[in-house]
């Protein structure tokens, strides 16, 4: 790690004075203020109101314990903590591995790299509403070419429905997640291949060793700790994911594409439910602690193993 | 904004001094009659000149909200706010709107099934007084009586007045039937044989027999199954308010549902208004059951490649000879939000909107989504000559309809409704078990 | 040694076994495979591209060309593209959405860059950073109802100041990961000599640390104003007629009785152009603010 080296270098200027701390706090009283309104208060509120009844015009009508877990655990909503949790981690092990590829692919030597890379920008920068749009409508029955191409090459006889039956309606969603999230690992992954040392890869080369040779040998256990950090952030990103669900499936058919979040928003937008969406919410957050805990770890014994 | 034909006979008729007032939009002078008679003194004395309203409406009724805004800043100086949105949200909008604080709205357009649900978060208001107060005007003898108590009633108490009135009747396309000799459907059995037939025959051009709107929201799949539960002769509720799902008629109907999906056009699940009235407007398929506007949408030059090329007919019953029999299939009325500061003109408005003259208007603009709620529009002649063929179906679907829960439950339980049996036509399953399914829900959510 | 050097050390030797490519080798590698990487970066970038030349393949038809099926327009028209801005205010909402993202992100910078420094040279504040890191893990919905109340009580609701703060409030937790990464790029020895020269931590911020970290901040600002731009569940609740912003503009087209894809793709299309061209003047920026988490 970077500041694990610089600390052997330490002046004395280092020493953090009294002064020099309290006008470190003035510093960071902006980020106080602002984590009180969006962390804070929020996180009380959201732990108060998980153990109350509470609508949104009325909250905190009484206290109810756990009852709100209890029920949220009995309920449709575990077995949505069950299928956001499988749909996060395989899809995120999938972008990584497509988007090492491709930035491997990248880092070549090749012409209009700019051009690849600008252009590779594109879907990270859409907005989910417009990417949700462009997938349903292509995956439509009738009215998307999907379906009609696929008919015409005979690999299906009838127009299908993507979103509409399982497992495609899920594939779908994961499909247009792959589609929008997956240069964010290209461009990081990339990045990060910068970072190998040249002379590695130079000597490796010289000796004769292939491209798939180099990128196994040097560059991925090189990198190993940048990777998992990296999968890490994907893998939150991907249990938060809402806007596609609400745009190409509204959580169907039935339930079965119905991802926590998405669940959550209905708790609250169409049964009110204050109290209980708050105990989804915490429920979720524990879920999510609890699956990226052991990534964290393993990235923590990575780099701790890469720096000795 | 009215249609060709109107413009055209209106010409024929110009001696008809009701009809000449009544039916152009053109001149501002005969725009200050129209309605008139629906305000007070104090409002047309430009009472409340300068003040603002606060509408919402949902995204269908869009071009509605247009014609009442302009003609209401008209007549009384006032200035009328629109708010669209989409119409699976006006519930949750109106109640955020109320329960948050914000209190945006004065005048709320709601979902007649969402009442109880509205009342008991208290976004609506009790308008019974008010509406016995001011009985010459809004005359409530003259709406369709199969609407005025499930819009506005709960609990013994009035809150709201109808606004646009739907059902379903079930469209077809004239020559789709005849060139396979197929007569209009008068049962559910001669409806799904017909169908078949003309899946079978025309499926690889893309055409098929029937479209059924089967997308899981309620006021979608929910109608679908209704039309069919109406047809045989069955309830959501018993009379004492437990749910009545497990009858002879709720599994016939979600057979019935099951059985034509495969000639459907594909795929029934996904399928909302969205891509069923276009296919149906490019003549991709021979039945729809579909809200009467439809048949106005069919002769627009612009949308529609079937013009003149189908016709309407009551949906299919059980047996041959059975009463056809509606069901009220979305709906809405506009009531006066709880948060609301300025009531009396809120009111104002929510009279003016709701009476003759302004719902005959709506009534005869294109797109405008309104459908009638009293029997003078519904027996217009301006209205007749606007829509002949929806008229005449609309006009006999209106005796003894069936009408949607109005409890407070009753958004939570269609909207499980449409999530089972959505699932029932995505993964074929029993009907049996699904209408279980359903009814053993609506126990649980009945019991709280 | 670690694990890791002899897994680096086994690499070489088997490696430097092969004494000499052999001559296949080096025609894979000068000419085939450069065809074969171009090959499958073409492949690769029209799997990117297609939704979006589907969304202009959509906006050039009608209605009914649209219930075809097919890729490409059978009568390509203009229509939708000439009527869109009498159609929908899309103007109106590109302009909020843009005043909206900027202003948020201006507030999330100025927050941040002071704590930043804090954090990395004065080294207080590390449970702080913790807390704000984490609290990344919650949905959005987490703060959605608290602070809509908030902003009820305060009158800001419906207005676009209360989008705003909430804008700046959200991508905080963002822009701290991205400047940390940035800031410790910055070798201390340069403030070090000011700070001996009895510069106060004010002037050594504004003056040195500032100037130097300006390609992390512009990278970081880019990258708020693009979450900012794209946020649909803010933008729902705050918002009313006269402040919608692009990302609801378009939902909206959803709910109406005969949806017209064709200039629900023109809307799309319109709106997210700010954004690519963004992207494609300020990509430089973008790469290096993304490729900052991935050094560290």
């Amino acid at each position: 790690m970077k500041s694990f080296a610089k600390t052997s270098f330490k002046s004395a200027a280092h020493c953090v004075s009294p002064n020099r701390r309290r006008v470190g706090a003035l510093l960071l009283l902006p980020l106080i203020f602002a984590v009180l309104f969006f962390a804070v208060y929020p996180a009380a509120y959201l732990v108060l109101t998980s153990i109350s009844k509470s609508t949104m015009g009325k909250p905190f009508i009484s206290w109810v314990g756990l009852n709100n877990f209890v029920s949220a655990l009995q309920s449709d909503f575990a077995w949505s903590l069950m299928r956001t949790a499988l749909f996060a981690i395989p899809t995120s092990l999938v972008q990584l591995t497509v988007g090492i590829a491709i930035a491997v692919l990248l880092n070549a030597k090749m012409r209009f790299r700019t051009l690849w890379r600008t252009l590779l920008l594109l879907p990270l920068m859409s907005p989910p509403v417009m990417v949700g749009v462009a997938w349903k409508v292509m995956l439509h029955p009738t009215g998307g070419f999907v379906s009609r191409t696929l008919c015409q090459f005979a690999w299906l006889h009838t127009p299908s429905s993507f979103l509409g039956e399982m497992p495609w309606a899920i594939l779908s969603i994961a499909a247009a997640d792959t589609w929008q999230w997956t240069p964010f690992i290209v461009i990081l992954v990339y990045a990060a291949l910068q970072t190998v040392p040249a002379e590695l890869e130079e000597a490796a080369r010289i000796d004769g060793a292939g491209y798939l040779k180099i990128l196994f040998a040097v560059q991925l256990p090189w990198l190993a700790p940048a990777l998992i950090a990296i999968y890490l952030l994907k893998l939150i990103l991907s249990f938060k994911t809402f806007d596609l669900v609400y745009v190409l499936t509204s959580g169907g058919p039935g339930v079965e594409t119905s991802l926590s979040s998405y669940k959550i928003w209905k708790t609250l937008f169409q049964d009110f439910n204050l109290g209980m969406a708050s105990a989804q919410t915490l429920l979720l957050c524990l879920i999510v602690t609890l699956i990226t805990l052991p990534v964290t770890w393993w990235h923590r014994r990575i780099q701790r193993t890469a720096s000795l | 904004m009215n249609s060709e034909s109107v413009d055209k006979e209106s010409l024929e008729n110009v001696f008809t001094r009701r009809v000449f007032l009544a039916n152009t939009t053109k001149s501002a002078l005969l725009l200050t009659l129209t309605g008139q008679l629906l305000l007070s003194k104090k409002a047309l004395a430009g009472a409340y000149a300068g003040q603002s309203l606060n509408l919402v409406l949902i995204q269908p009724h869009k071009i509605s909200g247009e014609v009442l805004r302009k003609n209401f800043a008209e007549l009384t100086g006032a200035k009328l706010n629109v708010t669209i949105v989409p119409y699976d949200a006006i519930e949750a909008q109106a109640t955020l709107d109320v329960q948050s604080g914000a209190n945006q709205f004065d005048v709320v357009e709601y979902w007649y099934a969402s009442i109880g649900s509205l009342v008991e978060n208290n976004v609506l208001q009790d308008v019974t007084d008010l509406i016995i107060k001011d009985e010459a005007t809004i005359k409530t003898s003259d709406y369709i009586r199969s609407i005025y108590d499930p819009y506005t009633l709960y609990r013994g108490k009035r809150w709201g007045l109808p606004y646009d009135g739907d059902t379903h009747v079930l469209f077809y396309n004239t020559t789709l039937l005849d060139k396979h000799g197929v007569k209009a459907p008068t049962t559910w059995d001669e409806y799904l044989i017909a169908a078949k037939k003309i899946t079978e025959a025309e499926k690889q051009n893309g055409v098929y027999g029937a479209i059924i709107m089967g997308a899981a929201i309620p006021v979608i799949i929910g109608s679908t199954f209704a039309n069919r539960l109406a047809g045989f002769g069955g309830e959501f509720l018993k009379p004492d308010g437990t749910p009545n799902l497990e009858s002879d008629a709720a599994f016939k109907a979600a057979k019935a549902l099951l059985d034509v999906a495969p000639y459907a056009l594909p795929t029934p699940v996904e399928t909302a208004f969205e891509q069923a009235v276009p296919s149906f407007l490019n003549g991709k398929g021979a039945f729809i059951e579909c809200w009467t506007d439809l048949g106005v949408y069919a002769q627009d030059a612009q949308k529609s490649k079937v013009i003149g090329q189908w016709d309407v007919v009551q949906l299919p019953v059980e047996k041959k000879g059975d009463q056809p029999r509606a069901s009220l299939n979305a709906g809405f009325g506009l009531g006066l939000s709880t948060a609301t500061k300025n009531k009396e003109l809120a009111w104002e408005f929510v009279k003016w909107a709701t009476g003759y003259q302004t719902a005959l208007e709506l009534l005869t603009t294109s797109n405008s989504g309104i459908d009638p709620t009293r029997l003078t529009t519904l027996n217009a002649e301006e209205y007749k000559r606007f829509a002949p063929k929806v008229q005449k179906a609309a006009n006999a679907a209106l005796s003894g309809a069936l009408a949607w829960p109005t409890i407070p439950e009753s958004p939570k339980m269609m909207r499980s409704l449409s999530e089972k049996l959505n699932r029932m036509l995505a993964d074929r399953q029993s009907p049996e078990l699904a209408i279980r399914q359903i009814n053993s829900d609506w126990v649980q959510i009945l019991q709280g | 040694m670690s694990s890791r050097d002899v897994a680096l050390a086994s690499a070489y030797e088997s490696a430097a076994s092969e004494k000499r490519r052999k001559w296949w080798q080096i025609r894979w590698a000068e000419t085939v495979s450069p065809l074969v990487r171009a090959a499958l970066m073409i492949v690769i970038l029209s799997v990117v591209l297609l939704p979006i030349i589907y969304l202009l393949a959509l906006s050039l038809k009608t209605p009914d060309q649209v219930l075809e099926g097919l890729f490409l327009p059978t009568k390509p028209t203009l229509r939708n593209w000439v009527n869109i801005f009498q159609n929908i205010p899309l103007a109106l909402y590109i302009g909020n959405s843009a005043v909206a993202a900027i202003s948020g992100s201006l507030i999330t910078l100025v927050i941040t860059i002071p704590a930043v420094y804090a954090l990395s040279r004065i080294k207080i504040g590390r449970l702080l950073s913790g807390l704000v890191l984490g609290s990344y893990i919650a949905p959005p919905m987490v703060p959605l109802i608290p602070l809509f109340f908030l902003a009820k009580w305060s009158g800001l609701i419906h207005t676009l100041p209360g989008l705003i703060i909430c804008y700046g409030l959200l991508n905080i937790p963002v822009a701290l990961w991205l400047l940390t990464g940035f800031i410790e790029r910055i070798p201390e020895e340069i403030e070090e000599a000011a700070t001996i020269d009895g510069a106060s931590v004010f002037r050594t911020l504004g003056q040195i640390v500032v100037p130097l970290m300006l390609p992390g901040i512009v990278s970081t600002g880019l990258i708020c104003v693009i979450l900012n731009y794209n946020e649909f569940l803010f933008a729902f609740f705050f918002t009313g007629n006269a402040t919608r912003t692009l990302p609801i503009g378009i939902a909206l087209f959803q709910g109406e009785r005969l949806v017209d894809f064709g200039q629900m793709a023109v809307a799309s299309l319109i709106g997210v152009l700010p954004i690519y061209l963004t992207a494609i003047f300020a990509q430089k920026w973008l790469v290096r603010g993304l490729t900052t988490g991935a050094g560290r």
